[in-house]
């Protein structure tokens, strides 16, 4: 039914490709006709876990994220050492390096002027999930069309 | 054997995905224009907020306590009902999956080894929370019946089962059946709890000693034969094709404002029409008849009919329709025969029935300069643009532009997974 509107990753039919065949002739191009490249392919793997989230502070400049930065955040990725992950802590949910040294587990920031964050017994901390990519915009117009049009409240 | 996964105070979940602050805290979840409570978390249910209750009564306590509280958003629970179905499908195979509601789905086991059972249905409730970040519990059983018994004894003693329980052997179903009352069995309506009790009939234990013919004759027929079945652990409701087709589409809404001019009740009925010949398109169906109603404001409250009395008609079409605006005009002619000048109006409904597959769909090459097909193309390509572009940006006229009937939603939280401009901040 909504064939031709975008459903999500690798949900589309070959009648999606068209074709040039208007003289009633097919053209020549038309047996090499495929999809065009789709970014929810690349970058998604596993999409009923996949998230996205918008970076709204600078603990992670040096990561290259800034602030407006949009998060592609995959949960059913594990956090393991040196990753970048979403986590809940005391209320927030806070973007940082998760690391561990033995028997230690810290969330690190990428901005010196932020302390870590021990995770400790009495922390309230849950890993919500791994950032596995950042979509930074850079042209102003692009910048404009995905800047939020209202905000639910 | 089967397993039913259902998730733990569905829409209270999806608000709190995205909300650590709400983790561990009472939130409850308010129906269409606010009116009431239809979903509490069980630290809801833990300070006495009611089910299904009106809104202002539970006020005072959801006041005193902080109760969060979100009015319904269709969008979040829909796309997260969506993950949770799909991690399912993905783990278990999509053809064992059938989904039987928004939150709840069957999966069939039979595949399973049996000794890995309990170990399976603790991977989909883990799965799915690492995944999507809902909370499921999970009943295996012989049957759908018992797989439904064991899922809510589940539920009920969270701190004992950790959401799963296995009713694998006889002394486990029999032990469970004696801790659930009749009125809790699916299937078991209120009026035939009352019925099974002058029996003596109190738990499911003392219900699946009956014998069938008992059964066929004391609790409806055919479908009393089957819950007995089942509840002895004998399958008699197939898995079913999830995806039957709608016999009858329906858009129905409360209006957010009491409404008095017929202009603003065609608006609406014209929009209801515009989302029910949506969804007659989306299973490729037409309709031959169109009901349309409206339930006037009673100016006695009376409690028994809390909606008052429904004023409606309808009209059969010469041919079966999905256009939209062949739907709406007779649609409008069914309002101006029903509206009454000087009543207030606070609900209006639109009803398609009479439905068969719709052909000039798969339009052929000798169809093409049909208008029928013509106009068939117009509103695929609607359908196209407003699913792509959201929020219904083709509209049709007589919908009007000034919609103050539409629905109170006070309380909305954002559309975090379906919005672009509404996704979540981090810090």
């Amino acid at each position: 039914m909504y064939g031709s509107a975008y459903n999500g990753t690798k949900s589309f039919s070959q009648n999606d490709i068209q074709t040039a065949n208007a003289t009633g002739f097919g053209a020549a191009t038309d047996d090499y006709s495929e999809r065009g490249i789709d970014l929810n392919e690349q970058l998604i793997m596993n999409k009923p876990a996949t998230f996205f989230f918008k970076m709204n502070g600078d603990a992670m400049v040096e990561a290259g994220i800034f602030p407006g930065d949009v998060l592609i955040v995959d949960r059913s990725l594990k956090a393991a050492s040196d990753k970048i992950i979403v986590a809940a802590v005391n209320d927030d949910l806070v973007v940082r390096y998760f690391k561990q040294n033995g028997q230690l587990f810290w969330l690190e920031a990428a901005n010196r002027r932020y302390g870590n964050i021990p995770l400790e017994e009495f922390t309230v901390y849950r890993p919500w999930g791994v950032v596995t990519c950042v979509i930074h915009i850079i042209e102003p117009s692009l910048k404009a069309f995905s800047a939020p049009k209202k905000v639910g409240k | 054997m089967i397993a039913i996964v259902d998730c733990n105070s569905f829409y209270c979940s999806c608000e709190r995905v995205f909300r650590p602050s709400l983790w561990n805290k009472p939130v409850v979840v308010l129906s269409n224009n606010d009116g009431c409570i239809i979903a509490r978390s069980d630290e809801a249910k833990a300070i006495g907020v009611g089910m299904a209750g009106p809104y202002f009564k539970a006020k005072p306590l959801i006041e005193q306590y902080g109760v969060a509280t979100f009015s319904s958003n269709y969008n979040l629970y829909g796309d997260m009902s969506w993950r949770v179905m799909e991690t399912l499908r993905v783990l278990m195979g999509k053809e064992h999956v059938e989904v039987y509601s928004v939150d709840e789905c069957f999966i069939n086991m039979e595949k399973v080894p049996k000794a890995q059972l309990q170990e399976m249905a603790e991977k989909m409730r883990d799965t799915v929370e690492m995944w999507t970040g809902i909370k499921v519990s999970v009943g295996v059983a012989p049957t759908k019946v018992l797989s439904k018994v064991a899922n809510r004894l589940a539920k009920k003693n969270k701190a004992a089962t950790n959401c799963v329980l296995l009713l694998d052997s006889p002394r486990k179903i029999e032990q469970a059946l004696q801790r659930t009352l009749v009125e809790d069995v699916w299937g078991v309506g209120g009026k035939s709890a009352e019925k099974l009790r002058r029996y003596n009939i109190l738990t499911a234990f003392d219900l699946s000693k009956r014998d069938l013919n008992w059964g066929r004759n004391n609790l409806g027929g055919v479908v009393g034969e089957r819950l007995l079945r089942e509840l002895k652990g004998e399958k008699s409701r197939i898995m079913e094709n999830p995806l039957v087709d709608k016999k009858v589409i329906a858009t129905t809404r409360m209006f957010g404002n009491p409404v008095k001019d017929i202009k603003s009740i065609k608006e609406a009925v014209a929009t209801y029409t515009t989302r029910a010949a949506e969804k007659l398109r989306r299973q490729h169906s037409a309709a031959k008849t169109i009901s349309v109603f409206v339930v006037p404001k009673e100016d006695n409250f009376n409690p028994r009919f809390r909606h008052g009395p429904s004023i409606g008609s309808y009209t059969t079409l010469p041919v079966a329709t999905s256009l939209t605006n062949e739907l709406i005009k007779p649609a409008m002619e069914i309002v101006d025969q029903i509206f009454e000048q000087g009543r207030t109006y606070k609900k209006a409904g639109v009803m398609l029935s009479s439905i068969v597959p719709d052909n000039s769909i798969q339009g052929n090459l000798f169809e093409t300069d049909n208008k029928k097909y013509e106009q068939r193309l117009l509103m695929s390509m609607m359908d196209n643009i407003n699913f792509s572009m959201r929020d219904d940006i083709l509209k049709f006229a007589s919908s009007g532009t000034s919609r103050n009937w539409k629905m109170q939603k006070n309380f909305h939280s954002p559309r975090y997974t379906t919005r672009w401009d509404e996704i979540c901040n981090v810090l």
